[in-house]
């Protein structure tokens, strides 16, 4: 059961970085399309918990490819990722979504 | 009915080509155009990509075809990175 | 190929020409170094795509290695010109 968990847990990150892809590519379509833009760009600075290398590349792609954020730079001191986000006005929506991603993550290098 | 397919794929990469270059255009900021560039031009490269591996139906081109996927949506965020760390010095310079 | 896949194989050549004239004209016009980098960047793509496009046209798997290295080699370049511009003084 064990060696079997594996590929399950990649299949569903897949799938989800997928789904993830394409939903941030209407967004992005959506907004570009229309003659009114609605974005409201910003900058925010993210704690991180992961602390392995491989899993901040994750994080940083996954981060630049889920709809409306990207990731900018990464201080060693703080411990965090500088973001910039393109639609929320209000920077707790970009911090709990980073936050489910996380916990993405942490549960795939268990 | 096959190569109809692979033509609608091969269409909509390339208008999520345009997309981006619309938005290259469009946007105010160097920061907000490089959210168009990175995602709309990694997606329609997939999906041009996915209809030629339709169209050829060989292993020799699937594989190459995974190879270079994997390949754009790796190093795509990071030269977008890699950009927006050089303007972030440059600005914290002046 | 006949009727309607022609039609919208040679229409996606033209919404690439498009692209390319607009990616040209933010690389003459930007008013930032890095503007230039980011739209030389999509210049690049415009081109694999251009590559791919021709290669259904033409029939032949081979050009699909132009684009693994090309593809390689603009990302190489676009790091390079950023890291270069960080360094100046």
């Amino acid at each position: 059961m064990k060696i079997l968990s594996i590929p399950y847990k990649l299949l569903t990150f897949l799938l989800y970085y997928l789904f993830k892809v394409i939903q941030s590519n209407i967004y992005i379509a959506y907004d570009i399309l229309t003659p009114k833009m609605h974005t409201n760009p910003g900058y925010v600075w993210v704690p991180i918990r992961i602390n392995s290398k491989f899993g901040l590349l994750f994080l940083s792609n996954l981060i630049s490819m889920t709809p409306g954020t990207l990731s900018i730079d990464y201080s060693e001191k703080k411990n965090a990722l500088l973001v910039h986000y393109l639609y929320d006005s209000k920077e707790h929506i970009v911090l709990t979504d980073i936050e489910r991603i996380q916990n993405k993550i942490i549960a795939l290098f268990k | 009915m096959n190569i109809l397919l692979v033509s609608i794929l091969l269409f909509f990469g390339s208008v999520f080509i345009l997309i981006a270059s619309i938005g290259l255009v469009r946007f105010k900021d160097l920061y907000s155009r490089m959210h168009a560039t990175t995602k709309a031009t990694s997606f329609g490269i997939l999906l041009l990509l996915l209809g030629i591996s339709i169209y050829f139906n060989s292993w020799n081109v699937a594989i190459k075809v995974v190879l270079i996927i994997n390949l754009i949506y790796f190093t795509a965020p990071l030269a977008a990175h890699s950009i927006a760390k050089s303007y972030e010095d440059k600005k914290d310079k002046e | 190929m006949e009727g309607l896949s022609e039609i919208l194989i040679y229409s996606s050549f033209l919404l690439l020409i498009i692209a390319l004239v607009l990616a040209f004209f933010r690389l003459a016009k930007g008013p930032s170094v890095h503007d230039r980098i980011a739209s030389l960047d999509l210049i690049a793509s415009i081109v694999m795509g251009f590559i791919l496009l021709y290669s259904v046209l033409i029939k032949n798997a081979l050009y699909i290695d132009i684009v693994l290295v090309m593809s390689l080699i603009s990302f190489v370049g676009t790091v390079a010109i950023s890291t270069y511009l960080k360094q100046k003084p």
